[in-house]
């Protein structure tokens, strides 16, 4: 890889940095960030949270790389994945990073193993020993009676939970999620977010959450608190 | 991923077979009507086909295609006869002559006399009876459709069907007395008219009273010259165009594709049958694409190269061209065996055909797979989060 730094304390998952963001051109431009500057330890559970508009998605797509920031930098474990060449970029984020989303996005025609098996298969694994490995993760969300139900047979609770084994099974270094509560009623949102940070948070990997729901903030470590494109606090969790 | 891509393509049932359809069909349309055209085509000179033997044809040179034919003297034969390098010259009456049936009907036919002595020019394959009773008084030899379709006998019970010819049945050609003798399969022709074999000398008195009644001589050259230079040699000592089959063939082949508009009207019909395969199935794939553009996001947010993703399209293209090509190049073939024989609508399946149309096809469903890889490989993974 080309984006070694050497300049990151150990133990620290992202290193953001005056990261700036710009949506539009000329008169229609939007500023999104505002020179962001963020680090999320490995081991932890941080949080995103802010009014709609305030940036968020904006930053946990430029965390995970699949958005440029116009400037700042982002390190990812040390790394500098703006200097990384797209393929470098690609291959990076299928080995590294895993997502959660809101509305979950299982392949509708997969089964939920198939699903899980994804980011195996495109980190060039071969389906039959993808879906072992799959089948092992699904158990772990205690879903091992449901690996041949298709998404669409399986309640929001469930297809959440397939998301958070197919978001895990490459064993990524970040986790990040999108709202992965938003669609779920509150105790369901509670059962999920207790298997994601069971599983997700670990000492070799961090874990980023952007919500809106307060019932979850519990579960953070750290909260960080965005407003109009800037993070104007980040405090412990109580 | 391949597996990925094909499980994404089958699920959506309806797509699925809303592509493989426009394919298929325009396919069937791409096979089928040049089959039909070729078809048409080799009718046009079937009759020069049917007549292997000889390897000239001689006539007059006014002579525009097979059946244009301008008559010659009988003399002229004797001319043929005699150029050097010429094995044997015999006689052909071709002709349209009205049949008259027993209710009365006129029915024109195409009248064929063929050499007394040695019957050269006959049917290859007798259904019923044999070639050599041409030589029984007033005989006569009808075609197969001929027999089955506009000369059967007339019913005479409203709304029945018509009885097919048999051997004995009697005719009437010019008010003369035709007996069948034999009912025979001959090359379905350009005019689609019933075709009676029968002997020279009784196809020139059948024929109406005209002082030229020699249509065709057909030629046998020697062995030991080529079939270039006795042709040279016959219109250098008679007069008379001399041309080998296959020039002939060309001859009304071309003649038939320059005065009539069949080509055009085909031609269109293959074009249209590209063009809406094209669209339908560009847009049907597109749309499949576009409901799964979300999902294409996911796997490049999760570390799908372009490369994979072009893959995966590549494959769900390449595999409804190949299911379409084959339902439509299966129920072409279907046709084509169905209507295998007939006087009626035929086509010819070749190999060049379906290999014209397969490239036809996998040009159809590139340029499906192409608009969409540039949507894909277009699209920002961050759209995931959206």
């Amino acid at each position: 890889m080309s984006g070694d730094t050497g300049t990151v304390p150990t133990g620290l998952a992202v290193h953001c940095s005056g990261i700036t963001k710009y949506y539009g051109v000329g008169e229609a431009q939007v500023q999104a960030l505002r020179g962001i500057d963020l680090d999320v330890r490995t081991g932890e559970l941080l949080m995103l949270v802010g009014p709609s508009g305030c940036g968020k998605t904006t930053l946990i797509s430029v965390i995970a790389g699949i958005l440029d920031q116009d400037e700042g930098s982002c390190l990812l474990f040390g790394h500098d994945i703006k200097q990384f060449s797209k393929g470098e970029l690609v291959s990076y984020r299928g080995s590294n990073i895993g997502f959660v989303f809101q509305s979950f996005n299982l392949i509708p025609t997969l089964t939920a193993a198939e699903n899980v098996a994804i980011p195996l298969l495109i980190n060039g694994m071969k389906m039959a020993p993808a879906l072992l490995e799959a089948r092992k993760r699904l158990s772990e969300v205690s879903l091992e009676d449901r690996e041949d139900s298709l998404p669409t047979q399986l309640s929001g609770g469930q297809q959440q939970r397939v998301a958070i084994a197919r978001a895990l099974v490459h064993n990524p270094k970040l986790v990040v999620c999108d709202e992965p509560t938003s669609a779920l009623d509150g105790e369901t949102g509670h059962k999920v977010m207790e298997i994601l940070k069971k599983l997700a948070v670990g000492s070799e990997r961090a874990l980023i959450i952007v919500t809106h729901d307060s019932r979850i903030y519990e579960f953070a470590d750290r909260i960080a608190h965005m407003e109009d494109g800037r993070i104007v606090s980040v405090d412990a969790a109580k | 991923m391949f597996q990925v891509a094909l499980k994404m393509l089958f699920g959506d049932r309806g797509k699925y077979f809303g592509i493989i359809t426009g394919i298929a069909l325009a396919s069937l349309l791409m096979i089928q009507q040049p089959g039909i055209l070729i078809s048409i085509f080799s009718r046009t000179y079937s009759f020069i086909t049917d007549v292997a033997l000889p390897d000239i044809w001689v006539m007059d040179p006014m002579v525009k295609f097979v059946d244009d034919s301008q008559p010659m003297l009988d003399t002229e034969l004797y001319r043929v006869r005699g150029v050097q390098g010429v094995e044997w010259a015999v006689p052909l009456y071709k002709g349209s002559q009205r049949v008259r049936l027993s209710d009365g009907q006129l029915v024109s036919s195409n009248l064929l006399g063929l050499d007394d002595a040695t019957l050269i020019g006959g049917p290859a394959v007798m259904i019923k009876g044999r070639l050599a009773d041409l030589r029984l008084p007033d005989a006569v030899i009808v075609d197969e459709a001929g027999a089955t379709g506009r000369l059967a006998k007339p019913t005479t019970v409203p709304g029945g069907k018509p009885t097919p010819l048999q051997v004995g049945d009697i005719l009437e050609i010019n008010d003369k007395r035709a007996l069948v003798v034999g009912i025979a399969r001959a090359g379905a022709t350009f005019q689609s008219q019933p075709i009676i074999y029968t002997t020279y000398t009784r196809a020139t008195s059948y024929a109406l009273a005209e002082r030229k009644l020699l249509s065709y001589i057909l030629v046998k050259t020697k062995a030991d010259l080529p079939l270039s230079e006795v042709a040279r040699r016959i219109t250098h000592d008679t007069g008379m165009a001399a041309r080998s089959a296959d020039e002939f063939k060309t001859m009304t082949f071309k003649y038939i594709l320059n005065n009539t508009s069949i080509l055009t009207n085909f031609g269109f019909v293959v074009i249209v049958g590209f063009i809406v395969g094209a669209a339908v199935t560009g847009q049907i794939f597109y749309n499949f694409t576009l409901d799964n553009l979300r999902y294409f996001a996911v796997f490049k947010a999760m570390g799908a190269t372009d490369k994979m993703l072009r893959r995966m399209i590549l494959l769900q293209a390449l595999l409804v061209g190949f299911v379409g090509f084959g339902l439509g190049a299966g129920a072409t073939a279907l046709f084509a065996a169905v209507t295998r024989g007939g006087s009626g609508l035929s086509m010819t399946l070749d190999w060049q055909l379906l290999v014209g149309s397969g490239i036809a096809v996998a040009i159809i469903v590139l340029f499906a797979a192409l608009i969409s890889v540039r949507k894909v490989l277009r699209l920002e993974p961050a759209v995931v989060f959206k």
